[in-house]
């Protein structure tokens, strides 16, 4: 009985344990989007059961821009514009291509490969979003405060990474080792340098040129 | 003055079948801008004592929509209106209305596939100095492709055709219609994302066609002449000489996104003209715009 009371409370602590990730950017500013993602040392991770994943599309742009998931999740891309949309992708991780289409396509799309899926749209070049494929279930996104925490993990050690779409360099270079075995509550701090946004949607440009 | 109000009238019910008419799945869109411009050679004369510059303050503001035709194709329909005041020769302010129509094809799938625009656009211009109040027509075919994300560049060729409305010989013989004037063009245009904000273009253009000229009286420009009408827009001495020439325009922008919907621009354009019998004239255009997408 008293065995079966300490691996309870063993297994509600792990359940407690947590990484806090803060991100800031070179300037010191809070960076938002950014996917942190904890791989255990020795590879032992409880996949959960997968849901379908949504990535909409609202006054043509992706929403959420960046959505991190695990591997082997589809992705289901409704569309509230009143204007048609044909969602693509070149990456790596997945290349594919909605033809044009309104409302709700018939097919998710299975996001089988880690990695990040570039998303485009062939009607409007200006939108662009992003699709982390984790390879680990242990993951969470920064808000705008530039935080973000993965809980529920066991204790145990973690190689942990971060990656933003506007990073300046490889999302391996940001690995850090955290180890949950003696801690409860690890708390992990980035500074990225990120490149500037690109494609960036703005008012036509106009201007007077004279007459003849 | 007088008949543009049925025009614009009809131009108006254009526009507003033309949105109604909308599909279902077209996108909506209406344009704004505000801003100025400075014009150092409105007359476009050689002479500096027929030199006249002069600014305007501008208004415009378009309601279109775009219908994704298919993948590769998107079609845009819209209505225009412009207004132009100017500080000092107030014969040309003008109040426009027009509509036009482009068609957009890529050939192929993402940002960087190469694309082809077929564009026309028809607007009746209406100036406080009749002599000007006529209607413009102009059709453009463009090439064009993004080489990086904040790169694109593009070519083309265009056609002009300029109606004026008013027959105001002087000289027996000659017409009087000066503003009836066509061209052709060819250009290339540029753009580069400096920043997340600030945008750098840049548009070569040469144009074969009509010309006027306003000066003095002025004999080696009225031999060279084929139509010809007294301007009292710049003083009751100055005439209008229509000239076939050749215009080299360079132009440079500066983009300042404020917002996803906002954006303020500085742009200058210098064009210099050669016309027959060695007129040689050249102009330098200012222009800060404050525009709108809503």
């Amino acid at each position: 009985m008293a065995a079966l009371a300490l691996t309870l409370a063993a297994s509600v602590a792990c359940a407690q344990d947590a990484i806090v990730a803060t991100v800031i950017d070179q300037h010191g500013k809070p960076v938002a989007d950014a996917v942190v993602v904890a791989v255990p040392t020795d590879g032992a991770m409880r996949l959960p059961t997968r849901r379908d994943a949504v990535v909409d599309q609202v006054d043509k742009e992706f929403t959420p821009k960046v959505n991190a998931i695990l591997v082997g999740t589809s992705v289901v891309f409704p569309n509230h514009d009143n204007v048609r949309h044909q969602v693509y992708s070149f990456s790596r991780a997945k290349r594919f291509e909605l033809p044009l289409y309104a409302g709700v396509p018939a097919q998710p799309v299975l996001f089988d490969v880690p990695g990040v899926v570039v998303l485009g749209c062939n009607i409007h070049d200006w939108m662009v979003g992003y699709v982390y494929v984790s390879e680990s279930p242990y993951f969470a996104k920064t808000g705008a405060d530039g935080k973000a925490v993965i809980a529920d993990l066991a204790a145990r050690a973690y190689v942990v990474r971060v990656w933003h779409p506007q990073l300046d360099g490889t999302e391996e270079s940001t690995r850090k080792t955290v180890n949950l075995a003696h801690t409860r509550r690890a708390e992990v701090d980035w500074t990225l340098q990120l490149k500037p946004e690109v494609r960036v949607r703005r008012a036509p440009v106009g201007g007077h040129e004279g007459h003849y | 003055m007088t008949g543009a109000r049925p025009r614009r009238a009809a131009l108006g019910l254009l526009a507003v079948l033309l949105l109604s008419a909308a599909p279902a799945r077209a996108d909506l869109f209406y344009d704004a801008s505000a801003g100025a411009f400075h014009d150092d050679n409105l007359t476009r004369a050689q002479q500096s004592a027929d030199i006249r510059a002069d600014g305007a303050a501008t208004l415009a503001a378009t309601a279109g929509w775009f219908y994704a035709a298919s993948g590769a194709d998107g079609i845009t329909l819209a209505a225009n209106a412009n207004t132009e005041a100017y500080a000092r020769f107030h014969g040309l302010d003008v109040v426009s209305v027009g509509a036009g129509a482009a068609w957009r094809h890529k050939f192929g799938l993402g940002y960087a596939a190469p694309w082809v625009s077929l564009a026309i656009n028809a607007t009746h211009d209406d100036y406080r100095d009749d002599l000007r109040d006529g209607s413009r027509f102009d059709a453009r075919v463009e090439f064009g492709r993004r080489y990086t994300e904040s790169f694109d560049a593009s070519v083309g060729i265009a056609y002009d055709r300029r109606i004026a409305k008013n027959d105001e010989p002087v000289v027996p013989g000659i017409s009087g219609k000066v503003f009836n004037v066509r061209g052709q063009s060819a250009f290339a245009r540029a753009a580069y994302d400096v920043t997340d904000r600030l945008q750098l273009g840049a548009r070569l253009a040469v144009r074969r066609g009509d010309v006027v000229s306003t000066t003095r009286r002025n004999l080696e420009i009225f031999e060279a002449s084929d139509a010809i009408a007294a301007d009292p827009t710049f003083g009751d001495d100055f005439f209008a000489y229509r000239l076939r020439g050749t215009t080299r325009t360079a132009s440079t922008n500066l983009s300042w996104a404020l917002s996803e919907h906002a954006s303020v621009n500085l742009s200058y354009t210098a064009a210099r003209t050669l016309a027959y019998d060695g007129l040689d004239y050249r102009s330098n255009v200012g222009t800060i715009l404050l525009a709108f997408r809503f």
